[in-house]
């Protein structure tokens, strides 16, 4: 057991006025067997009324809407939350078990996978571990080389990625193997950004994986949301008009 | 008896020019995408109305009651519990497969636990007289306007077919739907969400606004704060809308849920609706229940759900999923007709005698690769109805499309949608391959 402190922000900048402006944001962390959240604040700037629900992967959802012609959107969230990988969660849903968007296997992943079968044998858990070393043996962690639209098979061809890619070609391999997996974002301790990690379904419950790092989870990661993969899970989605042509984004989270 | 109305109807139209002229200055069309172009077709009309005994429509009517309920009860299960999988009775695969399941819709309860609210259920009538349901259409069916605009005319050119014919009549059509509108109705004003004018149903998206009292709507209309949705007035108000008939597709409704380069929807209707805030008819991910696979459960939901015996039969149905009916597929691939369960609108509907050898064999090999994508079925020998080509009595094939409407009770519209293939040769007679439909009379009981 841990206890940690959690600090993300994003600030949204246009280089002109937008207007109507509805916006998602999935940033608030459920608690969960393994996490208790002790304290939590949420800001927005500018000031909008906003509304909770919890969406079908049980992500807390925070959604709102801003009429007025505004230049910014800033969201700054800080807490804190004792964490707890000795405990199990168990909120099992079979469409964990099939492909998704960004995860389904194309060809390359499928060949990939024929190749090593025969080896990845075991308990669940060995197969896991197994595909999971497997993996960073191909996969090198580089920035850059892809972007959030990028799939599992995009980033297998590349043989590059990210914290995303790395879970997204894990989730796929797992699928293939008949083993239920989630795509997690959330914040872990020795990284300066958001992170991502994978959840497999063990036949009673999820076990956290780190394919990045290929480590197993630990108390020094925070779950914020989880689903069938990166789209689930994105921290902020919104819609908004107006004649702007960029937008910048600064993002900064820290997890102590 | 049957010959003598329609022959007494025929002479009363005189001919179909008439009414097709009417139509016309109407402006009853069907939008067609036929290789990236959009034309507005003319959706021609035939004045033989296929008639449809007391006795007839009733068994008709008690069938697809049955079934509508059975379905609703289903999607229910999918979306929360999921018994007729953990049971058995549907294969985990066909339902997570499916493009029309939805995860994001896990766990919403809609208003009453109705999920389809409008049915567009298509039958057929064999030979022997035996009807049998040819698909489900829960998603968003349309047709409903054509017959109701084409009784309006004949009444007009045709008035005394109407006295001497006991005729149901289906003008209740727009009533019905508003009582089922309004049973969905979470508080505030009913509107009809369209993509514009360039969608395919247009024409009827705008009569049944007219029809039922509702609001007309297009997305930049329409808004969500704090989880309800408002429709935006011309003066800078702002109205709640209690229920949205949509008439656009699953993905596009909104784009912070599903894709999100949609920009026909509405951001965070999703939310608006998983808050009990608003009611959507039909519900979205009904996509699972209509899906060209889960059509040959769904006999087996109405015995699990209901524990009754199917009144209406499905077309005999095989898939090749399972390895029996692979075999049996292989087999007989020249008298089958192979439906790819990812297609709608007679697209993706190939018969098995019409394909040249290699094209049989690349098929065969096609359903090997992926099984999961096909149904086959045994070719019905459905009835011909009489249709007048250029003055002529000629026998086309025929099918209906029947309207069921869940509200407060599940109810089947006495009329439907008889669309007709005007290709001597061919079975398919779906409006966006360019056929055309009759009015459909369902005839009184007699006292």
């Amino acid at each position: 057991m841990k206890q940690v402190s959690f600090y993300y922000s994003t600030k949204l900048t246009f280089d002109d006025y937008v207007h109507d402006h509805s916006f998602a944001l999935r940033i608030i962390p459920p608690e969960t067997e393994t996490q208790k959240i002790t304290a939590c604040n949420l800001n927005i700037s500018p000031y909008v009324s906003t509304q909770q629900t919890k969406d079908a992967f049980g992500n807390n959802v925070t959604a709102g809407y801003l009429k007025g012609d505004h230049r910014f959107l800033d969201f700054e969230i800080k807490g804190t939350a004792r964490t707890d990988c000795t405990k199990h969660r168990t909120d099992y849903m079979p469409c964990y078990l099939y492909p998704s968007e960004y995860t389904k296997p194309d060809g390359e992943l499928k060949e990939f996978y024929g190749e090593i079968k025969s080896k990845c044998t075991g308990t669940v858990q060995d197969r896991a571990e197994y595909l999971c070393d497997t993996l960073s043996d191909v996969m090198e962690y580089q920035k850059g080389a892809t972007d959030t639209a990028t799939t599992a098979a995009d980033a297998f061809g590349l043989k590059k990625g990210v914290c995303q890619d790395f879970s997204h070609i894990l989730i796929s391999l797992l699928r293939l193997d008949g083993i239920a997996a989630r795509y997690i974002a959330g914040l872990a301790f020795c990284n300066g950004e958001t992170h991502s990690w994978v959840e497999y379904w063990t036949g009673d419950h999820w076990e956290g994986i780190d394919p990045s790092n290929n480590c197993c989870v630990s108390d020094d990661y925070l779950v914020i949301s989880q689903g069938r993969d990166f789209r689930d899970c994105a921290i902020d989605r919104g819609v908004m008009f107006g004649n702007h042509t960029r937008q910048l984004q600064l993002v900064r989270s820290v997890l102590t | 008896m049957k010959d003598i109305r329609q022959e007494q109807f025929t002479k009363a139209v005189g001919n179909a020019a008439e009414i097709n002229e009417l139509l016309r200055r109407y402006g009853v069309k069907f939008g067609i995408y036929k290789n990236g172009v959009f034309n507005e077709q003319f959706f021609p009309f035939d004045p033989i109305p296929r008639v449809i005994s007391a006795e007839d429509f009733k068994s008709i009517e008690k069938g697809l009651v049955q079934r509508v309920n059975a379905l609703n009860e289903f999607l229910f299960d999918i979306y929360h519990e999921k018994k007729i999988v953990k049971d058995g009775i549907i294969p985990e695969d066909f339902i997570y497969i499916s493009k029309g399941y939805l995860a994001e819709c896990e766990g919403i309860t809609p208003k009453n636990k109705i999920y389809s609210h409008i049915s567009g259920i298509d039958l057929v009538q064999a030979k022997d007289g035996v009807w049998y349901i040819l698909e489900d259409n829960l998603r968003i069916p349309s047709g409903a306007s054509y017959p109701l605009i084409a009784r309006e005319l004949t009444r007009i050119a045709a008035p005394q077919a109407f006295e001497e014919n006991e005729i149901v009549d289906n003008r209740g059509y727009a009533q019905l739907l508003k009582e089922t509108m309004e049973h969905a109705n979470c508080g505030g004003i009913r509107a009809i969400l369209t993509s514009g004018r360039y969608n395919a149903a247009y024409f009827e998206h705008s009569y049944l606004a007219e029809n039922t009292g509702s609001v007309l709507v297009q997305n930049d209309e329409l808004f969500v704060e704090d989880n309800i949705l408002y429709h935006r007035t011309y003066s800078g108000g702002k109205t709640r809308i209690g229920v949205l008939y949509r008439r656009i597709s699953d993905e596009f409704l909104d784009p912070l849920t599903f894709l999100p380069e949609s920009l026909i929807g509405i951001p965070n209707l999703m939310e608006a609706y998983r808050s009990g805030n608003v009611g959507i008819v039909n519900a979205p991910g009904n996509g699972v229940a209509d899906d060209k696979g889960i059509y040959y459960f769904v006999p087996k939901m109405i015995k699990y759900y209901l524990g009754e015996e199917p009144i209406l039969k499905n077309a005999p149905t095989y898939l090749p999923f399972y390895e029996q009916d692979m075999r049996y597929v292989m087999d007989n691939l020249e008298k089958l007709v192979i439906k790819d369960v990812a297609e709608a609108g007679g697209y993706g509907v190939v018969f098995g005698r019409d394909l040249t050898k290699e094209k049989l064999e690349e098929f065969r090999k096609t359903i090997i690769a992926e099984p999961r994508r096909f149904i086959a079925q045994e070719v019905i020998d459905f009835l011909d109805l009489p249709i007048l080509d250029n003055g002529e009595t000629v026998m086309r094939k025929a099918d209906l499309r029947a309207f069921v409407l869940s509200g407060e009770t599940t109810r089947v519209w006495a009329s439907g949608l008889t669309r007709f293939s005007r290709n001597p040769d061919s079975f398919v007679v779906n409006s966006s391959q360019g056929g055309g439909f009759k009015d459909t009379w369902v005839l009184k009981e007699k006292e």
